[in-house]
């Protein structure tokens, strides 16, 4: 045998010369040399099954023909991908294929994009010789799920849905039930799915057996148009393909080799879309009058902004933009209230303060630059922290559970309560709710077991070290053992990554304790990366911009006069009769400040309100005037995702009736309230934001479909924020025993994503869910109707009992449209005590 | 509806394998004995006894036709085998004969619930083909005559 040099493998295939490392697979061999081997039932990704034998390939010195898909390759090799008996066995496999398929191209969705008929085209014959009447496994398509329709009779038999069930999404609800010709890919009985609704068995199938059922009857592939967007969801930055017919926008797409995600999206990005063809748009500038709203022309609206400014002082006006709108537009944003309204008042979010974030950015180094998440996952320890990853940015969840399942890292989760990814934990640790403080200071000591000097240096910059761990345990709600397991692990790590989600921020605490366990894992020699999981679309950009009361953009610190007030603070003046005209765009501030009634209070106390907004929300429904906006598949512009890398946004269609695109309407705003701003105005904002903001200066936004790059390291320092006092947490009294925890549901992240009609029929009913022993000791079963109250507010949920979540915790969803979450919290309290009756 | 009966005896076998899924096959043969089949509530309980998925018990019920899930059958469950060997030497007819014995086709039941007819797969008795089973016993070297005293042998 030929000795391997640099320890590769040198074979050859049609004749080209081939060096690839030991184990490499023939098709991924093949690749490389230009050679396409022909696929059907492979996908990358996936566990290869080599069943449908369309890859078979000759091989020098062995009879039977070979499945390249799962075959590996051995030194001296010679492989033949187009020989004669390949073509004729390939051939003769379409036949198969065909023999029991229901060939009913004429109605089926699929058709023009089925990867069966391109496959016969290309390889297959024209005539078969099978003339037995076709197995018939049932006559009419049946429905699985609201979103899933299925026709078994197309398939082909490659798994791949039920592969990318268990693999990827970690559900495994599909299965193939009864055998040979009979065999049938589909749910438990057939019956309706309890599932995450992520459509990815209808994305993987290469036939028309899995169809979307918003879509079915409603398109051909060929007379779609479509625009390559960023999903507006959570800031994991998916790219999806939108496309229309006839004006209305029918499905949303993950195309492989498009964007990181590839062919991965769960149920928001992929069903979400239908908000973009909803009839309860705002389409004309509104004017309050008396209990309700009279329609208003443009000039008018603009007329009254001018008139209402004149009126105004600059320390009395503020404005909030969501973290929802691009990049341009959340620049202008901040340009049009520090520069033309003269305000320092701005900020990005209602949910939590501007120091919580300064904190945030601070603890994840966000001024460091970007990351690539795949290179991010490849640590020896994966550790998720603080963010519900499953539910909150499920193709996160998908693709650490790829790395971590094929065994390149160890995969550690703490949180709070249950999640999917459990299953594939390695450690999962249940932390009481509203005490990570304690949890990471309690690990950080554990880490300096026996290490005195240490942890000395860690004193000095805060951390405390005169509890025992014992004590931090307890009150965190976990065990030292744990601890232990968890710290052991982290000694034993080169690399590792953090995955720190939003609860840092709702919950007001753990920033400084990251910190510090950086500095620790750091001082230790270990190589960490820490990534921050958002769950609003451009969060991230929105901080880069400067829509931030204490950060200009560029995370440039502002100096202690140039500070405004972050929107917990407009609020708070709002509601003294302090706040004369609040300018908000898009953001739901009465649905999502942790206090409604506080919040519906001072919104209605402040002098001009004007909301800018595609939706009715609960904040428009206080507005002196609101003004039509557009949703990210109406406009043009970037996102940044949670890990800095840019990404365009190209609109579907324009924004229905008289709503306008946001960025007009400020630019309208602008010169109305400062006349002669917008002629010096630049006219390229990306340009703008280029010559202000370093870190974007290697990006290029001009690259249309494709990535625009990764944000670079700014030199600025955000350590300032670490001194903000964190949360301290709840303690439960004997009244109210358990502890309330919010969060995004996999179904709905954001007010938007609630006025999507699909993504309303996956989830009906609003729940809380419970873990077992709470139920247990309640006397509460599964599924039955139960009160929920804190305080000062009372609901009805139904019971879901969540194996996993630990006793005295409760979770409710946001964003149910009828259960308004925030009406359980007092002002400046992070974790809600409530009681359960049934 | 899992018996507490089933439940302990299925309990009681957790030991004999290597984890819990391994308990799965054992489990479902255990369910199935008290009435002669499966029903969906059975596999989910088994599901969540064995902390596995219920589909992935309907795949094992899928594949192999011992099980009977959601097929209701007789007090005789007559299951020919129909593979090659079998065929070689008249399994075809042994079922010709047992349909017109019986006055059923393979997967009816007759009117009195007595016996279910079914092709089933190799049971590994190909030197005594051609063979049946009939619920948990062999029955080999058939032919046209002893297959019908067979069968109208039992109670």
């Amino acid at each position: 045998m030929v000795e391997a040099v640099d320890d590769k493998l040198i074979l050859e295939i049609d004749g080209k010369e081939v060096r690839v490392p030991f184990g490499t697979l023939i098709l991924d061999a093949a690749k490389e040399v230009d050679v396409t081997i022909p696929t059907f039932c492979y996908q990358a990704r996936l566990s290869g099954i080599g069943s449908c034998r369309m890859c078979i390939v000759e091989i020098e010195g062995q009879k039977k023909l070979q499945p390249a898909c799962i075959t590996p390759v051995m030194d001296g090799m010679k492989i033949a991908t187009n020989s004669e008996t390949v073509v004729s066995a390939r051939r003769s496999m379409l036949e198969f294929l065909l023999s029991n398929h229901a060939k009913d191209c004429p109605v089926c969705d699929k058709a023009g994009e089925c990867e069966l008929q391109d496959m016969v085209y290309s390889h297959g014959q024209r005539k078969s010789k099978f003339e037995e009447k076709k197995i018939s496994l049932h006559v009419k398509d049946y429905i699985i799920s609201p979103v899933i329709i299925k026709n078994s009779n197309r398939c082909v038999q490659c798994v791949r849905c039920v592969r990318v069930c268990r693999e990827v999404v970690g559900r495994g609800v599909l299965g193939s039930v009864g055998r040979g010709a009979y065999q049938e890919e589909t749910s438990f009985r057939k019956g309706e799915l309890d599932c995450d609704s992520c459509g990815m068995c209808i994305e993987v199938c290469p036939v028309g057996c899995f169809m979307r059922l918003p879509y079915r009857y409603k398109a051909r592939p060929w007379d779609l148009k479509s625009a390559i967007s960023v999903c507006p969801y959570c800031a994991t930055g998916c790219k999806t393909t939108l496309q229309e017919r006839d004006g209305e926008v029918v499905r949303s797409i993950a195309f492989k080799g498009l964007g990181f995600n590839d062919w991965l999206m769960c149920a928001r990005g992929r069903f979400g879309y239908d908000i973009l063809n909803s009839d309860k748009r705002l389409t004309k500038p509104l004017r309050k009058k008396g209990d309700g709203f009279e329609e208003i022309s443009w000039s008018e609206a603009m007329g009254m902004i001018s008139a209402e400014f004149a009126k105004t002082s600059p320390e009395k006006r503020g404005g909030v933009a969501t973290a929802s709108l691009p990049n341009e537009e959340l620049f202008f944003f901040q340009k049009l209230m520090r520069e033309a309204m003269g305000t320092p008042n701005l900020d990005s979010t209602s949910r939590w303060s501007g120091d919580t974030a300064g904190a945030y950015m601070a603890a994840t180094a966000i001024n460091e630059g970007g990351r690539t998440i795949y290179k991010a996952v490849n640590s020896d320890t994966v550790f998720v922290l603080g963010t519900q990853l499953s539910e909150e940015n499920p193709v996160i969840d998908y693709i650490v559970r790829h790395v971590t399942d094929s065994g390149r890292s160890n995969l550690v989760i703490v949180s709070p309560r249950a999640m999917k990814l459990d299953a594939t934990a390695h450690q999962s640790l249940r932390h009481t709710p509203g005490e990570l403080a304690k949890f990471l200071n309690a690990l950080i000591l554990c880490l300096y077991e026996g290490d005195a000097g240490g942890l000395a240096s860690l004193e000095e910059v805060g951390l405390s070290s005169k509890v025992s761990i014992a004590e931090l345990a307890k009150l965190a709600g976990v065990t030292v053992d744990e601890l232990r397991q968890l710290s052991m692990r982290l000694k034993r790590s080169e690399t590792i990554s953090i995955l720190a989600g939003t609860d840092i921020l709702k919950l007001d605490q753990g920033a400084r304790g990251l910190r510090l366990l950086k500095l620790a894992l750091e001082a230790m020699g270990k190589r960490l990366r820490i990534l921050p999981i958002l769950d609003r679309a451009n969060q991230r950009g929105a901080w880069g911009m400067g829509v931030h009361p204490s950060l200009g953009p560029g995370f440039s610190p502002l100096s202690d006069d140039e500070k405004g007030l972050d929107c917990y603070g407009m609020l708070e003046a709002a509601a003294a009769g302090e706040m004369d005209l609040m300018y908000v765009i898009g953001e739901d501030i009465a649905g999502m400040y942790p206090d409604r009634a506080f919040a519906e209070d001072a919104l209605s106390k402040v002098g001009f309100l004007i909301v800018q907004e595609t939706f009715m929300t609960d904040t428009a429904l206080k507005a002196d005037l609101i003004l039509p906006g557009a949703l990210a598949g109406e406009k043009t512009g970037t996102f940044t995702n949670q890990v800095g890398r840019v990404q365009n946004l190209a609109p579907i269609q324009s924004p229905p009736g008289g709503a306008r695109i946001d960025l007009d309407i400020m630019g309208d705003i602008a010169s109305t309230v400062s006349k002669g701003f917008m002629d010096d105005g630049c006219t390229d904002i990306f340009g703008c934001i280029q010559k202000v903001v370093p870190s974007y200066l290697n990006i290029d936004n001009k690259s249309t479909g494709k990535d625009c790059g990764s944000v670079i390291s700014t030199d600025v320092s955000l350590e300032a924020f670490f001194n903000v006092a964190e949360s301290p947490g709840a303690v439960p009294t004997e009244e109210y025993p358990l502890r309330l925890i919010t969060g995004n549901h996999l179904f709905y992240s954001g007010n938007l994503s609630s006025y999507s009609d699909i993504l309303g029929s996956l989830l009906k009913e609003p729940v809380a869910e419970v873990g077992p022993e709470t139920a247990k000791a309640l006397g509460l079963e599964d599924g039955q109707n139960i009160n929920v109250a804190s305080e000062g507010y009372l609901d009805s949920f139904r019971l879901k009992i969540s194996k996993g979540t630990p006793a005295g915790v409760v979770f409710i969803a946001e964003n149910y449209e009828d259960k308004p979450i925030n009406r359980f919290f007092k002002r400046g309290e992070t974790i809600p005590l409530v009681k359960i009756t049934s | 509806m899992l018996s507490d009966c089933a439940k302990e005896k299925i309990k009681k076998i957790y030991g004999n394998y290597s984890d819990l899924h391994s308990v799965s096959m054992t489990a479902m043969q255990i369910v199935q004995r008290e009435i002669g089949h499966l029903t969906k509530e059975d596999l989910i309980e088994i599901a969540e006894m064995l902390d596995m998925k219920p589909i992935e018990l309907d795949e094992i019920g899928g594949f192999y036709t011992m099980y009977n899930v959601e097929r209701p059958v007789g007090k005789y469950h007559v299951q020919v085998c129909e593979n090659l060997p079998c065929a070689l030497v008249g399994a075809e007819h042994i079922i010709t004969v047992i349909e017109r014995h019986l006055k059923i086709k393979v997967g009816e039941t007759t009117a009195d619930k007595r016996y279910t007819l079914s092709r089933v797969q190799c049971l590994g008795s190909c030197g005594t083909a051609p063979m049946m089973q009939v619920n948990e016993e062999f029955y080999e070297d058939l032919t046209e005559r002893n297959v019908i005293e067979i069968l109208d042998g039992f109670e």
